[in-house]
């Protein structure tokens, strides 16, 4: 098993390899809305002296650390995969041993992330040196207690992802459906400000939505801002989000599977 | 007059592929009022904690809205679908078809995918533009809306000569398929005033890729923050770049030789 994932990790590798330059663009793509909510909050508060006790720096460690946990719990499965799906390419993978969603797509999300990141790397140190945050309230606990956090926050995200992209099985415009989705995100994962900010309803929906997984309690966890019930409260909502949507994943797969009819079979 | 014919056959051409897609018309326009909503939302989240952004009000910044959401409009009907038959036709060569019709390529280039739907996007704009302007309660005179009209055509043609030069670097470089990514990926920044950006993305998105002058400018003279120099010199910037994108395509279209040549 330990093989056929270093293998598909070569193959994924260099086949991401090749798209350097479009990679660049998608990078330089995603930053601009995070760099610009940064931007705003942050004029704001300098004007205000806070927002709600929110300070300037506040805004600028939360959005630079944003940076990094966004790119490291997002995925792109509906653009590598739902097409398969559509025009029936799925077929020779599906004769394959191995879950196509679960390995093959997964290791190729995962070289995708692999290569973005070190792209992202320099970026991000010559964004810290023109804004210069201040992260002291970081410490080496929260960063060890963020790493499960985010590896669950990837899980329940590429799981959610992978549902919708199986959607595809029965409708074509899952890609609309994918937006909807995407727009949930913007609405209860903190993309837009942090979640505290937003008004007392979305806040109390978002504590038991799972989008909070994918960038603000990552977030909280790196900055220090929760107490130890409330770490505990958000692992153990985000494993019952886990055990959610792998049941989701695993019903519409299956039924999705037995519907497909491959163009041309 | 021939122009104006070529352009009601090409809407018709594009009218009938759109009605082969009644649902996804219907899905879209139902995805398009989501993000309006988002958007408001996102503007009065902003101003539940302020009362001014950059010196702009709640009113001003629903007028912005508005505006952006025009020069999105451009982007959406015009510029991404036109853009992406255009590469394809470098790298296969099927430009030499357009190139051999009896018209002007880069009128051919420019029309020949329309995104029909978004057309309603127009309707939406104004409605923004006129309640963010009746809200903020800035005084408009004839003149002052008469300006707000040309700067924004005048800014929308700066974004339209840009991407015309951005496709006809395609013809010297061949592989440029990302020429129209960056437009896209600063297009977002023409959501908030420039007045709250750091220098160096105002630098970026007022001179590299103009989209704030495109958004925010229209608004300035709104505002009364222009005097008649000032908005002169803008109309005259749209007049040049228009000019000088044109002969760039010219010039570019020369570099071409056809995909097998």
């Amino acid at each position: 098993m330990f093989l056929i994932f270093q293998r598909l990790w070569q193959v994924n590798w260099a086949e991401q390899w090749q798209y350097r330059a479009n990679l660049i663009m998608y990078l330089l793509y995603w930053l601009v809305s995070p760099i610009i909510y940064l931007a705003v909050w942050t004029s704001i508060a300098n004007s205000k002296g806070d927002v709600n006790g929110f300070t300037a720096n506040d805004f600028i460690t939360y959005y630079m650390t944003l940076l990094i946990v966004d790119q490291i719990t997002s995925n792109i499965i509906i653009h590598t995969f739902a097409y398969k799906i559509q025009d029936g390419t799925l077929s020779g993978e599906l004769i394959k041993p191995i879950h196509p969603m679960l390995t093959n797509a997964l290791v190729n999300n995962i070289a995708f992330k692999g290569l973005t990141i070190s792209g992202l790397i320099p970026i991000w140190i010559l964004l810290f040196f023109v804004f210069r945050p201040d992260f002291s309230s970081v410490t080496l606990n929260g960063i060890l207690l963020s790493i499960p956090a985010m590896l669950l926050g990837f899980f329940i995200g590429y799981l959610l992802s992978a549902t919708i992209t199986a959607l595809a099985f029965w409708t074509t415009r899952v890609y609309s459906v994918h937006e909807f989705f995407y727009a949930l995100i913007l609405l209860f994962s903190g993309q837009f400000v942090p979640l505290a900010l937003m008004p007392r309803i979305i806040q109390d929906i978002a504590q038991f939505l799972p989008f909070q997984f994918l960038i603000y309690f990552p977030i909280q966890l790196i900055l220090g801002n929760l107490s130890t019930t409330q770490i505990t409260q958000g692992f153990v909502t985000a494993i019952i989000w886990l055990v959610i949507s792998l049941t989701l994943f695993t019903w519409t797969w299956r039924n999705g599977v037995r519907r497909f009819s491959a163009v041309g079979a | 007059m021939h122009t104006l014919k070529l352009l009601a056959a090409l809407f018709r051409l594009n009218v009938q592929l759109a009605l082969a897609y009644r649902a996804d018309t219907i899905v879209n326009i139902l995805l398009n009022l989501m993000w309006l909503g988002w958007e408001l939302l996102s503007l009065s989240i902003i101003f539940s904690n302020t009362e001014s952004l950059g010196g702009w009000g709640f009113g001003e910044l629903i007028a912005l809205l508005g505006v952006f959401r025009l020069v999105n409009m451009l982007m959406i009907t015009l510029v991404w679908p036109n853009t992406e038959k255009f590469n394809q036709s470098i790298r296969d060569g099927s430009m030499d078809y357009t190139i051999l019709l009896p018209a002007n390529s880069m009128f051919l280039v420019t029309f020949s995918r329309i995104t029909i739907w978004r057309f309603w996007d127009l309707l939406l704009a104004i409605i923004l533009i006129v309640i963010g302007i009746n809200t903020a309660g800035d005084i408009t005179t004839p003149l002052s809306i008469l300006t707000f009209i040309l700067l924004t055509v005048s800014g929308a043609i700066i974004i339209y000569s840009l991407w015309i030069v951005l496709m006809a670097l395609t013809f010297w470089f061949t592989k440029f398929d990302n020429n129209v990514t960056i437009l896209q990926a600063l297009m977002d920044a023409g959501r908030y005033p420039v007045t709250v950006y750091p220098v160096w993305l105002r630098i970026i998105v007022t001179f590299v890729i103009p989209i704030a002058v495109a958004t925010n400018v229209p608004l300035q003279a709104l505002r009364g923050d222009l005097n008649i120099g000032r908005i002169l010199m803008f109309i005259s910037i749209g007049v040049a770049s228009f000019l000088i994108a044109s002969q760039v395509w010219k010039r570019g279209l020369k570099q071409y030789s056809g995909a097998s040549s």
